[in-house]
């Protein structure tokens, strides 16, 4: 088993144009020590027994690809079909990665964990991790996270981590991010950064894409038993792009299967207010890499606008920049309010309440299964549960505990 | 030859370090900049550094990031800091003057950065572009500007060559693992690497981050070409913002000064 079937990214990091290492110099040796490990070990049979090992032990994967019925008779065209990650230990996809990165940080003998969280899912995967190896373990997350995500702040806590609350700029998970690098560009000696996502610089993009490679692998399996044959579509949420590179990766040279990356449309992409950089950015540096990015004129990042934490962010990982365009996947975008509704019709039809993230997957279904017939099956990337969004949903709808 | 080169080269010939002091553009508003740009020259400055503010700007420690914030409020662009450097210029066409950003900022105005003339900017330093890859990648092909790379305690011995090579202006010497502003010098690290930079290269070295007291500036100034005052101008900056009494910054200006001589 390997982890990889793509060429990409080349030895610069670079998908196409996009990619690369824009870091401050004291990084670059920290990135070079990380991606040598990486190299390493990706080949080597101890480790990977060992990621696998825990993936089955610890997170429970397989995670089930699980034929919803009621949403299919709902939309009366092709089969749906939900990849359940939210089934996962600690409830997202995120763990996937953070198994695999805590193994990069014990093999390389570090001792202080960071990270940065937006929704919280991957600052509870990393808290998580380092609780079971003992390390010590911070995590920066904006206070206007910090606020909407008040719970996985105290599961975070539970689990023995540090929260830093980020109060500049935006308050949300960019700046965090941008923390996040500082405190490694300061302890960088001893101290392994677990990125969430599949942004950042050179190799960032590449392991996290790796780790998380696994939904995919397993969809391919779990279909050819289902339903003998590829699915016709993938669905998955764009934020980053973690859940979505994940399950997308191994399908990219299966060109029968259409790969759809749906990203946070805020008020609506014509508003101007959302996250939805694919859909109206234009490529930028940001966080170490070129991507798409939500920016102004003068090269200032835009503050995004969404209902979900996790997808509020103004780049995108730059592998999806370079699917975007050589046209290997569609980016679509939905609004709050969709994707709000497609979270209570999930919830009420499927007995499955997904992360606020992930209704944004589930709400492109509504225009996707109109153009698709009968015989097609789609698979929807259930990226994590929503009891995290319980306090954000019951605001909006007005009830108080 | 550019400015920067000769004012570097004349201060080495008479044995002289160099005085580099840092300052936000806009930050509390473009007037105040020029007024300080003056008053550093007045209280021995030699080079110029202006801060190109952006949004995400992540080598910064809290004083600076706040000061980029504050230049934001007030919708700072590169073209407006290129106005200012030309009012600037109507008075002093001596002192040399960095921009000192991130390439996201650059890259968006790529055309004015082409457009430099020779009497303007001197010189740009691109905190996020790693010394060893050509800015000309980047469009970033102008004449009239030089590059000054980032060389740090954790840079490797094959990487400081090749850096040291595409810097045209000076090397930037991170005296810190850390961002803008942090403390903790290692001077003994500092002195080593330093002196390891000069068997690459010719080209003059100057010391920054983290330099706050007259101690660390005669210590390190005696073992490179120059040094680099950021936050702590900064800090000031924003503490007189409102009363204006910026008396103070020249005051610790010409010690520091005194300090490196």
């Amino acid at each position: 088993m390997t982890f990889s079937n793509s060429n990409f990214p080349d030895k610069e990091g670079f998908y196409g144009e996009y990619g690369g290492k824009f870091v401050p110099e004291t990084l670059m040796y920290a990135l070079e020590e990380l991606e040598n490990t990486y190299n390493k070990l990706k080949d080597n049979k101890d480790f990977i027994d060992e990621f696998y090992k825990d993936l089955s032990h610890f997170v429970g994967r397989p995670s089930p690809l699980y034929f919803a019925q009621r949403l299919t008779d709902h939309y009366k065209s092709g089969s749906i079909w939900l990849k359940r990650e939210d089934l996962n230990h600690t409830g997202a996809h995120k763990i996937n990665n953070t198994v695999g990165q805590i193994l990069l940080a014990k093999y390389m003998g570090k001792k202080r964990i960071i990270a940065e969280t937006g929704a919280g899912q991957h600052g509870v995967a990393t808290a998580t991790v380092a609780a079971r190896l003992g390390l010590e373990c911070h995590i920066y997350m904006g206070a206007e996270d910090v606020r909407r995500q008040s719970l996985n702040v105290y599961r975070i806590k539970l689990l023995g981590a540090h929260v830093h609350p980020v109060d500049s700029g935006s308050a949300t998970l960019k700046d965090a991010l941008n923390e996040a690098l500082r405190d490694w560009v300061t302890n960088v000696d001893d101290t392994y950064y677990i990125i969430g996502s599949v942004t950042g610089p050179h190799p960032y993009p590449m392991i996290v894409r790796d780790f998380n490679s696994v939904v995919g692998k397993e969809v391919i399996e779990q279909s050819k038993d289902l339903f003998g044959k590829m699915p016709d579509a993938v669905v998955a949420c764009v934020g980053g792009g973690s859940n979505a590179m994940g399950i997308f990766h191994p399908f990219i040279d299966i060109k029968e299967t259409r790969l759809i990356g749906v990203e946070a449309g805020g008020e609506g992409v014509s508003t101007g207010e959302h996250a939805a950089p694919l859909n109206d950015g234009t490529p930028g540096v940001l966080h170490g890499a070129r991507s798409y990015l939500m920016q102004d004129e003068s090269g200032q990042v835009k503050d995004t606008k969404s209902v979900s934490a996790g997808l509020d962010y103004p780049g995108v990982g730059p592998e999806h920049s370079w699917l975007k365009d050589i046209g290997r996947a569609e980016y679509v975008a939905v609004s709050d309010d969709d994707a709000l509704k497609a979270f209570h019709e999930v919830t009420e039809l499927e007995g499955i309440m997904p992360a606020l993230e992930t209704a944004h997957a589930f709400a492109y279904l509504e225009p996707l299964m109109k153009e698709l017939d009968s015989s097609t099956n789609v698979v929807v990337n259930v990226s994590g549960r929503g009891d995290k969004d319980i306090n954000t949903v019951a605001e909006i709808d007005g009830i108080e505990f | 030859m550019n400015r920067l080169t000769s004012k570097l080269q004349n201060l080495k010939e008479s044995n002289k370090k160099a005085l580099v002091a840092y300052l936000v553009a806009g930050d509390p508003n473009l007037d105040t900049t020029l007024d300080l740009m003056h008053l550093f020259v007045d209280s021995g400055v030699d080079v110029i550094e202006i801060g190109v503010p952006f949004t995400d700007p992540i080598a910064e420690g809290p004083i600076i990031q706040k000061a980029h914030d504050r230049a934001l409020k007030n919708n700072i662009s590169l073209k407006m800091i290129l106005e200012l450097v030309d009012k600037f210029r109507e008075t002093n066409t001596q002192t040399p003057i960095v921009l000192m950003g991130y390439l996201n900022t650059f890259i968006s105005h790529i055309e004015l950065v082409q457009s430099i003339g020779e009497n303007s900017a001197d010189s740009i330093l691109v905190v996020d572009v790693p010394g060893e890859l050509n800015l000309q990648t980047y469009g970033i092909t102008n004449p009239n500007i030089n590059i000054i790379s980032l060389i740090s305690p954790t840079t490797k011995d094959d990487r400081v060559e090749s850096i040291a090579k595409n810097s045209t202006g000076f090397i930037y010497y991170v005296t810190l693992r850390g961002v803008t502003g942090s403390s903790n010098l290692n001077i003994e690290e500092i002195k080593n690497n330093i002196q390891k930079i000069q068997q690459y290269s010719d080209a003059p070295t100057m010391a920054g981050f983290g330099i706050k007291s007259v101690e660390d500036a005669s210590t390190l100034a005696a073992c490179s070409d120059g040094i680099v005052i950021g936050s702590s101008i900064v800090e000031m900056i924003a503490d007189e913002s409102k009363s204006k009494e910026f008396g103070r910054i020249g005051e610790y200006l010409r010690e520091m000064k005194t300090a490196i001589s």
